[in-house]
Formats: structure tokens, sequence, C-alpha cells
């Protein structure tokens, strides 16, 4: 397949992969796309009348991505080298001599591009000693910019580069591999199969171009290969793809191999060298960032895992029989992919059977390939299909479900429909970009980028799975001051009342209606003004290009996505309102998005209507972008504030899973001894505890107050008996048996030895719930914790995870990664990630209700139905599961590890308004899941 | 177990392998058997996409419409079985099953010509085992199932002598099902080779052996219908109950511990068999888990599972819910008006009661 090694994607020169391969300019635009940071943010931060630094990226389409990192972020990623690195994802081909390139344009139709991520400041003089070497072209991303200092760099045409190989280490290779020496041996991978299909053939064979570079090979030891590269000779022996293999193979025994590249772009050896490893790892950093994945060459495990998706076409014209021909778009390319694209047959049958004899469309089927189960989803839009295929070890079925109705309104509101996203070709390539970030998220969330906390990380990847596709987008509550602060300003923005915008300025038609705008602040929605759909269609959209968890993790220097949208809200309410209704203007809808430090503000602008028609394809308007800007620097106070409250959200506060393990009776008491707590509760429940150990540990209650961790198994579940003695379960009581057999009064001592250690432990860690706080004062302080919402009913907070979905507003609110990151723990990440796997098969369930429930409205409520009803599972609207859970690594053999139980609800409200809510709670109490959810959306608005 | 429904309609195929040569196909629809058959195309379409995958190493084994679900299945290499279902509530699994038993039903060669009857007997009640011996259990999944089945489905005689293919046991000879109606409703179940002959079982047999304990028999009768014996305490939000020993393969089913308020027999029937199909597609594993799991599943145990259905306001609607201790699974349907809170109690509770029956 594709690798998603950026500077590897296949394709035209011009036909980039969109994003990964932002490409040169075609302009030549000389000027700059090396900057220093140090220039950068100065240039970001001002938006003085010089001609804008996004300007020359914007594409003949229109669209643009323009990125640059603020100057912390890039400081942080390359600490010892302040100048350079700007880096820019590049195909290979921009990389290669000029004429070359110009050469091959002319022979194909200038395709549109997609990204840019670059710098470009030709308007600061601090640059202009270096334009000499930004006139050579663009510095790949994954090439290793000189050191700017010198100002000059030196153009090889050729380099010769020793790397050591050894023929002997192949035993494992299989026969198979055979025709592969050249990644196996040297660690280069040149793909073969299509790269360069259209344009580049020299004689016979292919030239040898570096798509990637597998890890751990000789060629990345070097250091001195970047991708792009040509492969011209191996110890003076001419190569191309005809012969390489059968040079390589005569390689006798391990020796140092002379290997000569045609240097795509010039790269001075000596630093290069120096710099090597440093200018690697920044570019790793900035590469996950952004696409979530490493440079280089693709992990072997992706590779392997059959994954496919297809466009198909029903309509078959029967006059030009060529092979593949109903294949109208296919991704990825890789082995294990083939086999599921060499089956279609068995997809385009099914489709077209199925629906003939059942009436109804086909939505999914199951197959076995190398004793792997895969999935496959289908989506059937008019006579095309759109097919996804992934392994159901990764991806379990009601989530690709999911995926594929993600997908398909993505590239809707991207480019209008499925078909336009497909059958254009200049879109080839943008979509292999799409569907290689796409596959990235599904297949490998399980590499932990090293900027982020591996918590927040595990966090982030085990929630992925549910909350991605939920029809909502995170939101943050804020208190109401910082809410009106921050719809004044986006009213602000809105109304466009300012000089330039105003009609009056010039007189003329202003270009733009701006229909309503969000605000993210580090991928949380803070602030709507859109209609649902088109915030749900938006999110989507950030998410899957990834720029939520961008503006989540770096500093954004400057980020601005411009891009003809078609919001589906607004394109269908006017395709069949009737008179009376609103009719929708016949316009044209923009997207811009504009990036800042943490926030990022989206605004959808509408073109006709009250506005000006657009014409052709109009790229992002100065004024426009400066006055979002300015909208975000106004912000610019706030942001701390609102990071408070991410750390110490005003939802209810949570529990760790751990501490309901770990601890004793012992520890019970002695946590709600803490004087909120003990106020909470009364004093009932501390009087059996030892009085030197309370005031050891009400010592380290009073330190840090934590009002929340507080029921353990033992003796508190005793306690509770007392309180709920009414219910007299019989389970409750053979619980009870059993935890005393489980902490006979014996160890007590020990356990108290390890409680206390964990306890100390605890205390230490930082806890920014407290920490953030403290410039207020201590009563208010109190006052605050007092008054922090507590979930779950019962005197101790039981309540470890939520997600609360409120589809008429389209947000959902679930615990902060920063709240998450407190409660570490090994048990409650683990319980994290089985309750988002359960809330997914719960949520499929709801899903079948609801879509029940929409047919029956539809046939406007059939008797048949509702008996029909009764004797079905439909409708649901609460399901429940109990797990329990022990320790791993229980080492003492003698006793039984101890058990946690804890439930996962979920519960669907059709009326007044849909709503789905899922929590996660310790089973000591009973819990009923409607007051939480009362307790959950009270106030929760936009 | 499969093949009624409440108006979707089944249909299966079964194919020769090798050549594509429908052997039989049977459909139905709303539970009865329906002369309504698949167009010869489409059973044709349906096995050549399982072949053409099979050619390319692609074993293709589901496929779900909005209302159908289609499962592939071959045993052998001789033969391929299709169902295709649009009941609601149908999983993967329990079609799957159902090919399973029809496979099983269909298996023509079996015996151990050893068995001779008098290891395999069984009184049944209505299609239920009320006591078999340590044989009669011992039988695989299959012919445990389909022998109550098959004497279930039988016209009321006095006495048959039935010829049976054992799918489980595999080879050669068929054995013969000899069933003696000691009581009506209460049959007797032998399975035996050749010998002996019906005759031998004839009245001195049956009024020496059974005569005496005439009166448990007796007692035996009414509890056909409840599969519970009388007066045993259920609490009053019960309206079906089916227990499963996960080892012992046995089940205890019913439907009508009390009373008949709230939905028809027919309706918790099926309420309950697609919570059961639900379960166990998702939380609960149909087998005894093997200990050879990693650390992640084992770490994170499902132990119950609870429904609350309908649309209404809170407190309406009927609930479910599905206990596992041990190898017990216990599926209770349960009256709107069983606080959600107290579910799993409850059924704690009942799962101890019905514990020393299972």
């Amino acid at each position: 397949m594709a690798s998603p090694t950026l500077g590897a994607s296949r394709g035209s020169p011009d036909a980039l992969p969109a994003g990964s391969a932002s490409q040169e300019d075609e302009e030549g635009d000389s000027a700059g796309w090396t900057g220093s940071s140090g220039s950068c943010a100065s240039a970001s931060g001002s938006s003085d009348d010089l001609e804008p630094e996004w300007l020359d990226s914007v594409q003949k389409n229109g669209e643009l991505l323009y990125l640059e990192l603020s100057e912390g972020e890039e400081e942080s990623l390359l600490p010892e080298t302040p100048t350079v690195n700007h880096v820019r994802f590049s195909e290979n081909e921009i990389i290669i001599e000029e004429d070359d390139y110009k050469e091959r344009k002319k022979c194909e139709p200038k395709l549109k591009r997609f990204t840019k991520i670059l710098k470009s400041k030709r308007l600061l003089p601090k640059r202009n000693n270096k334009k000499n070497s930004s006139d050579n072209g663009p510095v790949s991303i994954l090439k290793h910019q000189s050191n700017q200092k010198t100002g000059v760099i030196i153009q090889q045409q050729y380099k010769d580069v020793n790397v050591y190989v050894n023929p002997k280490k192949l035993t494992v290779t299989k026969a198979k591999e055979q025709l592969r020496l050249l990644e196996v041996l040297v660690g280069i991978i040149h793909q073969t199969k299509w790269s360069w299909r259209r344009s580049e053939r020299q004689g016979d064979g292919e030239r040898l171009v570096v798509h990637g570079l597998s890890p751990g090979g000789s060629a990345m030891k070097s250091g001195q290969i970047v991708v792009g590269d040509v492969l011209v000779a191996v110890n003076d022996v001419d190569v191309t793809s005809e012969n390489i293999e059968r040079v390589l193979s005569c390689i006798p025994g391990p020796m140092q191999v002379k290997l000569t590249f045609e240097n795509a772009y010039a790269v001075k050896k000596e630093t290069n060298q120096l710099r090597k490893k440093k200018a690697q790892s920044n570019t790793n950093d900035l590469v996950k960032l952004l696409w979530g994945e490493e440079a280089g060459s693709i992990p072997q495990n992706m590779v392997d895992s059959p994954h496919i998706i297809m466009y198909l076409t029903l309509q078959l014209d029967s006059e030009i029989s060529k092979e593949e021909q109903e294949i109208l778009y296919h991704y990825p390319m890789s082995e294990a992919s083939q086999k599921l694209k060499s089956v279609r047959g068995i997809f385009l049958t099914l489709c077209d059977m199925l629906e003939n004899v059942t009436g109804t469309q086909v939505t999914s089927s199951s197959l076995f390939l190398n004793g792997k189960q895969i999935h496959v989803a289908y989506l059937k839009q008019s006579d095309k299909l759109l097919l996804i295929g992934l392994p159901a070890e990764e991806v379990p079925l009601p989530q690709l479900r999911n995926m594929i109705e993600d997908v398909a309104q993505t590239l809707t509101f991207m480019y209008g429909s499925l078909d336009r996203s497909f059958c254009q070709v200049e879109n080839a390539a943008r979509l292999d970009h799409f569907f290689t970030l796409f596959f990235q998220r599904a297949l490998q969330p399980a590499s932990p980028p090293p900027c982020a906390s591996p918590s927040a990380w595990q966090y982030e990847a085990s929630s992925a799975a549910l909350l991605d596709n939920l029809p909502g987008v995170r939101w943050l509550t804020l208190p109401r001051e910082i809410k009106v602060e921050l719809d004044t300003a986006l009213s602000d923005l809105e109304a466009a009342d300012f000089a330039e915008l105003s009609e009056d300025y010039y007189d003329m038609r202003r270009l733009y209606t701006i229909l309503g705008s969000s605000l993210f602040y580090k991928g949380y929605l803070i602030c709507s003004h859109l209609p649902k759909d088109d915030l749900v269609e938006i999110a989507a959209y950030c998410r899957h290009y990834g720029l939520l968890s961008l503006a989540a993790k770096q500093r954004i220097g400057q980020l601005i996505v411009w891009r003809e949208v078609f919001p589906q809200h607004h394109l269908h309410l006017s395709a069949d309102s009737s008179t009376e209704a609103f009719q929708e203007p016949e316009g044209r809808y923009f997207l811009l998005i504009v990036g800042l430090r943490h926030y990022m503000l989206c605004v959808l602008l509408e073109a006709g209507g009250c506005a000006s028609k657009a014409i052709g394809n109009p790229g992002p308007d100065c004024i426009y972008v400066d006055q979002v800007r300015t909208t975000l620097h106004q912000l610019e106070g706030v942001d701390s504030h609102i990071d408070e409250h991410l750390a110490s959200s005003p939802g209810p506060c949570l529990s760790c899973a751990d501490w309901f393990l770990s601890g004793t009776r012992e520890k019970t008491e002695n946590l709600t001894a803490s004087p909120i707590l003990s106020r909470l509760q009364g004093p009932s429940r501390t009087a059996a505890s030892p009085t030197c150990r309370r005031t050891l540990f009400g010592d380290y209650s009073l330190k840090t107050r934590k009002p929340s961790p507080s029921r353990s198994s033992g003796g508190s579940d005793n306690g509770c008996e007392g309180g709920e003695g009414a219910g007299l379960s019989p389970h409750t009581t053979l619980d009870a048996i059993q935890k005393q057999r489980d902490f006979p009064g014996s160890d007590c001592s020990e356990e108290s030895g390890t409680l206390l250690k964990i306890t100390k432990k605890k205390s230490t860690l930082p806890n920014p719930f407290h920490l953030g706080n403290l410039k207020k004062d201590p009563s208010e302080k109190e006052l605050e914790i007092y008054n922090t919402m507590k979930l779950t009913s019962g005197p101790e907070n039981t309540l470890f995870h939520y997600v609360a979905l409120e589809t008429v507003q389209g947000i959902f609110i679930t615990p902060t990664h920063e709240e998450v990151a407190q409660l570490s723990g090994s048990i409650h990440s683990q319980l994290i990630k089985n309750f988002h796997q359960c809330c997914l098969s719960i949520r499929a369930v709801f899903q079948q209700t609801l879509m029940e429930e929409k047919n029956k409205a539809l046939s406007g409520g059939d008797h048949a139905d509702s008996t029909n009803s009764l004797s079905s599972l439909n409708p649901v609207k609460e399901y429940g599961v109990l797990f329990e859970c022990s320790p791993e690594n229980w080492t003492d053999q003698k006793k039984t590890p101890p058990v946690m139980a804890y439930w996962v609800v979920g519960r669907l409200f059709l009326h007044p308004k849909p709503q789905e809510l899922y929590v996660c709670f310790h089973d000591s109490v009973t819990e009923i899941a409607i007051e939480m959810a009362f307790k959950l959306f009270f106030g929760l608005t936009l | 177990m499969g093949e009624e429904g409440t108006g979707g309609s089944v249909h299966l195929l079964c194919l020769a392998a090798s050549s594509g040569v429908p052997l039989f196909c049977r459909s139905s629809r709303g539970g009865a058997p329906s002369r309504q058959q698949l167009p010869f195309s489409v059973i044709g379409s349906l096995n050549g996409v399982h072949m053409f995958g099979q050619n390319l190493e692609v074993q293709l084994s589901s496929a779900r419409t909005k209302d159908t679900t289609v499962v592939w299945k071959s045993f052998h290499d001789s033969i391929t079985l299709i169902v295709l279902s649009s009941e609601e509530g149908t999983s993967e699994l329990k079609l799957e099953r159902l090919l399973q038993m029809v496979f099983g039903a269909m298996e023509a060669l079996s015996g151990f010509a050893e068995a001779m009857g008098t290891g395999f007997v069984s009184l049944m009640v209505s299609g239920r085992v009320v006591s078999a011996t340590e044989g009669w259990w011992r039988l695989g999944t299959p012919e445990a199932v389909l022998l109550p089945w098959l004497v279930g489905s039988l016209p009321p005689q006095a006495a048959r002598d039935y010829p049976v293919y054992l799918p489980h046991g595999s080879p050669t000879v068929p054995h013969r099902l000899l069933t003696l109606t000691l009581l009506p409703g209460l049959e007797l179940c032998l399975l035996c080779g050749p010998r002996p002959p019906l005759s031998q079982l004839g009245p001195q047999l049956l009024e020496r052996w059974w005569q005496p304990v005439l009166d448990p028999l007796r007692a035996c009768l009414p509890l056909g219908p409840r599969g519970l014996p009388y007066g045993f305490p259920l609490h009053k939000d019960i309206l079906g109950l089916l227990l499963l020993h996960l080892e012992l393969k046995r089940c205890l089913f019913t439907v009508e511990p009390l009373g008949d308020k709230g939905p028809s027999p027919e309706q918790r029937r099926r309420l309950l068999r697609h919570f059961y199909a639900l379960v166990t597609s998702t939380h609960f594993p149909p087998e005894p888990l093997e200990k050879v799991e990693d650390d992640v599943s084992r770490a994170q145990l499902p132990r119950a599972c609870y429904l609350v259905l309908g649309p209404g306001e809170p407190g309406t609607g009927l609930r479910l819910i599905a206990l596992q201790l041990g190898l017990r699974l216990l599926l209770l349907l349960l009256a709107p008006q069983s606080p959600t809170h107290g579910l799993r109690s409850l059924a704690t509770h009942t799962l101890h009661t019905l514990s020393p029956l299972l």
C-alpha cells in the first residue's frame, strides 16, 4: 500500500496526496519556503498591511491549508537548533530538479493541490539571506535542512553513501519477498507498482526513487539518504527498478556498499550528518502531530492487516470492457488489500442480489481472510457503492458502520457528493491522503506521541472508538462570565460590521455573509453559533484532518484553512422547502478556519444570497482572515481561565478505579476523614478507625483536600449494609462475608502499610484541581469544592467515567483529558477502555431503537408496529452491564485477588429531545440512571 | 429454536459444496412453512459468491441488510448451508447455530453399536426432559437438543420405534429411538441399537418398572408448561426465566411462572430469545470460557447485563436481566414495576434458589 511516508505518496506531481505532500509552488515561488522560527512568531502575531504570508500557499482551486507552529513549540521540538527547520511535507517529485518537474508538468493537466505546510516570508528582511537556499526549492520535511547560519548551501547533483549490508540476515525472508531486496537489505522502500506510472519512465526500468526508509535499516542508519533521493548506482553499477534486485542479489556477504544517489535537493553533507538526529525527531513530531504517523516507512503490521476502501459503480458500460472498470477508486495498494479487491465480485453481487430478495440494502458482510475476520461495510448511493473493509479485531462492526457513515458525511461536506469526490480525477491524490489518515486512525491508535503524556494519550486512544463517531462535538462547559465574553466576541465577528466589511465602505456588496462560527480550545468546543448540522460536519472535518488534536497538543503559530464546503443542512433545505418556509438562498458555502495558539475558530461563510455571488474558486479573503484572527487575539486573555476549567471542569467529580481495589477499609475511612467529606456525610463513618492512623491520614487529607476519593471495598461496604439494610438482597450479605474472608483482621496491619505508601504517593501527585486555584483564598476554595457536582448518590463518589450526548445541539460532554490524567492507575485505564468498548455495543442497540422510532414516525404510528415491538427487543431505553475486575499481576497465591465490580450503563432518552448518557460507576451504591442524567444534562446549553 | 418468527421469513438452503446443486430448500414465513421459495437464480448467486470467495481463499461468513441476515457455512467440504432470515432480533450467532443443528439433523451416519438401549433413557413431558440417565446427558449438544424436538414434533402415539442418526457420535449405523407413552403427555424415550425390539418393552416390563412410581409421574404432568415444581418460590415480577448451565448443557425455561398478566407467553418467549441472542453475542460467551485469555479481557469480566424496554416514562417498560455466576447463566424477564436498581439482587436471589434444580 502507499505508505504514509510523507515523502512517498503516489500519484503525479500535481495530484498530490493532499496534505501529507504539500507541494512546491508552481509559480516558482522562490521567495522563501524556509524561515527561521525566530521570525515566524512575530509574523504570525502581526496582521499588518503586508501581504499575508499564507497568500502564496493558496491553491488553484482556492483551497488553503497553511500551518505554522508557534515559536515556543518549535523550540521545544528542536531545542538545540534554534534556527531552521522549516518543514513541509513534500512529495519526491517536487524535490527533484526543477526542469524535470516542469517538463512533467507540461504533459499533464494542471491539477489542484491541497496542502501546504510551509513558511513563506519573503517580506521579512531577516530571511533575505536565506533566499538563496530557498531558491532551490522547498525543503522536504524529511530532509534535514542545513544550518541556516551558513546561509549557503552547496547543491550537489549526486552523493555517495556507504552502507553496510548483510545478506546473511535474510534467512527469514520468504521466497515471495525476493523482489524486495532493496527494502530488506538496504532499507529503502521503493514502490514500483504505481508511482511514476504516469510520469517517469526511463528506458526499461523505473527510476529508483526512495519512497521511504524502513526503520532500523542500513539506509536510515546512514542518515544521509532521504526520501525523494533517486538511487542511480550501486558500487558504480547503474541500477533501475529493472535490475536492482539482480544487482543486490549478487552481494556475496556482509560488506560496505557504495550507493550513489541523485540528490533531489541540495543537502550539505557535513551539517546533515551533524544534525540528522535532531531534525529527524523534530520531523517525526510534526508529522505525527498532523498525521498521527511516524515519518519513514509505514509500520509493517498496518501493511499486513487487510483493509480497503473501494468506490464501485454498479452501472457498467458494456461497450468498453476494460479490466477493473467498475473500480472508480480504491486504496490502499498493499498485498493484503489486493485480496479484498479481488473479491469485489462478492460485494457487488451481494449488494445487487440481497436488495432484490429482501428489499433492503445490504449494510455489511463478514468474511475470513487468512483466518482473520474482516468486516465490510456497504454504503450504496444511487448506482455507486462505497465499501470499507477492516479487520474485526481492530474495528468492531458497529463502529465500522458508524465510520462509513462518517466518511460519507465528511466527503459529502467537502466535495458535495460522493460521486464528485471519487469521480473527479484531481481528487484521487487528496482521497489517498484522506484515507491514509482514515486507516491510520482506525488501525494504528497505538503509537503514543512522545509529546503527550501517556495517560492522556491512552485515554485518547481508548475513547476514540466511541467518541469519534458520536454525532456531536466535545463540549467544555464554562462559567457564565467567560461564556458571555466568548459569545460577545463571536457575535461581533458574525455581525461583520467592521469597517472594511460594511457595505458602505467600498460601496459594494460584501463578499460573504457569516452564517455562524464556533470556537474550539484545545480541541474542545467552547462556543458555537452554528446550527447543529453544520457544527457536526465541521467538527468531523477537523477531526479527520487531525486539526482538533493538533490544537490540543501544540500551540499553533498560525493555521488557516479555507475551502468550499457543502453543508448538507443548507443545501437540502433549499431543495425541498415549501413556498412558505424560509428559502435558503442558492449560495455557495465556504469554511474558514483560523487557528492561533490553542484556539481554533471555524467560520461558515455564505456567498450568494445577501452577499455577492462567488465566481470561480475564490481563495480566502484577507479581510475575513484578519478579522477572524483579530477575534482570536481578543480572546488571548481568556485562555488561562479556560485552562483552569479544563483541569477542574465543572462536571462531576470522578474516582479512580484503583482506589477501590488497592485500598482497604482503613484507607476508606482515612480518606473520608477529610474535613470536607466529613461535613458532607456526617461524622459516623470515621468513628471506627484507629486514632493514630486517622491523624496521620487526616493530615494528608488536610493537605490535599481531595473531595472525591473515598470508597474502597471492605469496611465501607459493611457500613453500607447498615444503611441499605432494608434491601437485604442476598448477594450483599454474600459479598460482605466474602470480603470479610478476603480481609481478615490479622491482615490489617500489613494492608495499612501498603496503604500508607499508596496514599503518600498520591499526595505527591500534582493536583491541578487545587494548585490551579491557588490565587483564590482558602475559604472560596473550599466552597468551590463543596459545590462540585457529585453525580452518584450515596456518601461517596463512585463515578468513574461518563459520556453524555445531547443531539439537539450536537454536543457531548465527557471528562477532560486533564481530569482523566489525574486519575492514573492501571486498572482505571483498562476500565476506561472497557467502558468505551461496551458503550459502543450499547450504542449500537440504541441506534437500532432510534432507527425504529424514525421508521415509526414516518409510517405515522402504525398499530401493527406497536404490537410487533412488544415482542422484539426494541425499543431499548436502558442498557446496563456489570463488570468485575481484579488487579493484574496478583502475586499472592494464598489470597484471592480483590474484586471490584462496576456498572456501565447506557440510557437513551427520546423525549423531549434525543439524548444519550453513558456512565460507569462502582457497584456499591445503587444508581438510577435517570437521576444522573438529569444532573449531567442540567444547564448544558451552547 | 430458529424457525418461528414474527412475520419475517427464513430461507434455508442446502447445496452440495462442490457442484452447487441444491439438495433442498426450505422456507418459512411468520413461523409457518411456506411454499414461497427463493428463485433459482438467487440460490445460485448466494452459493456463487461463497464459492467465488473460497476459490480466492476468502471465506464469506455473513452479510446483513437493514432487516435481513445471511449466514453461510460449509461442513466437511461437502455441504454448504445458507440461511437467510429476516426475523427480528436475529443474530448471526443464532443462525450459525441453526445451521449446525440443521447439519446435525441431516447427518446421515452415526453409530456406536454398543449402545444397547439401557444407557440412554429419558422421561419427557411436553418436550422437556424431566429425568434422564447419565448416558442421555452425555449426548452431544446437537443430539440432546434435537431428540426432544423430534419427540415433540411427532404426532402422539402410544409407542414408536424411530430410526435416528446421531450427528455427534459419527459413523454408520442408525439408532433406534423408542418412545412409550406412559401417561398422556409423558413419554419414555430410549435410544438403542438393533435390539431389543419394541415388543419386548411391552406391558410387563412397563408394569414392573413404572407401576410403583406412577404417582410421582402423575405429579410431573402439570409441570409441563411451567417447567418448575409447583409452589416453587419465585418473585412475582418474574414473567419469564431461562437458566442455562454451560457445562452440563441443560437449561430450564419457562415463560409462565405465574399469572398471565402482561405480554403473552409467545411474546415473552421471543423477548427472552432475543435477549439471549443479544447477550451471548456481546457479553457472555455461549460456551464456558477457556482459561487461556489475554489479560485485558480477564481483568474486565462481564457479570450481569440488563435492559429496560419501552419508549415511555420512567418506570414503565419490561426489564430483562442476565446474570452469570460460575457456569450458570440466568436470564429473567421482569414486569415493569420491578425497580431497575433491584434487578441484580433479584436475579442473584433467583439464581441461588434455582441452583439446586440445575
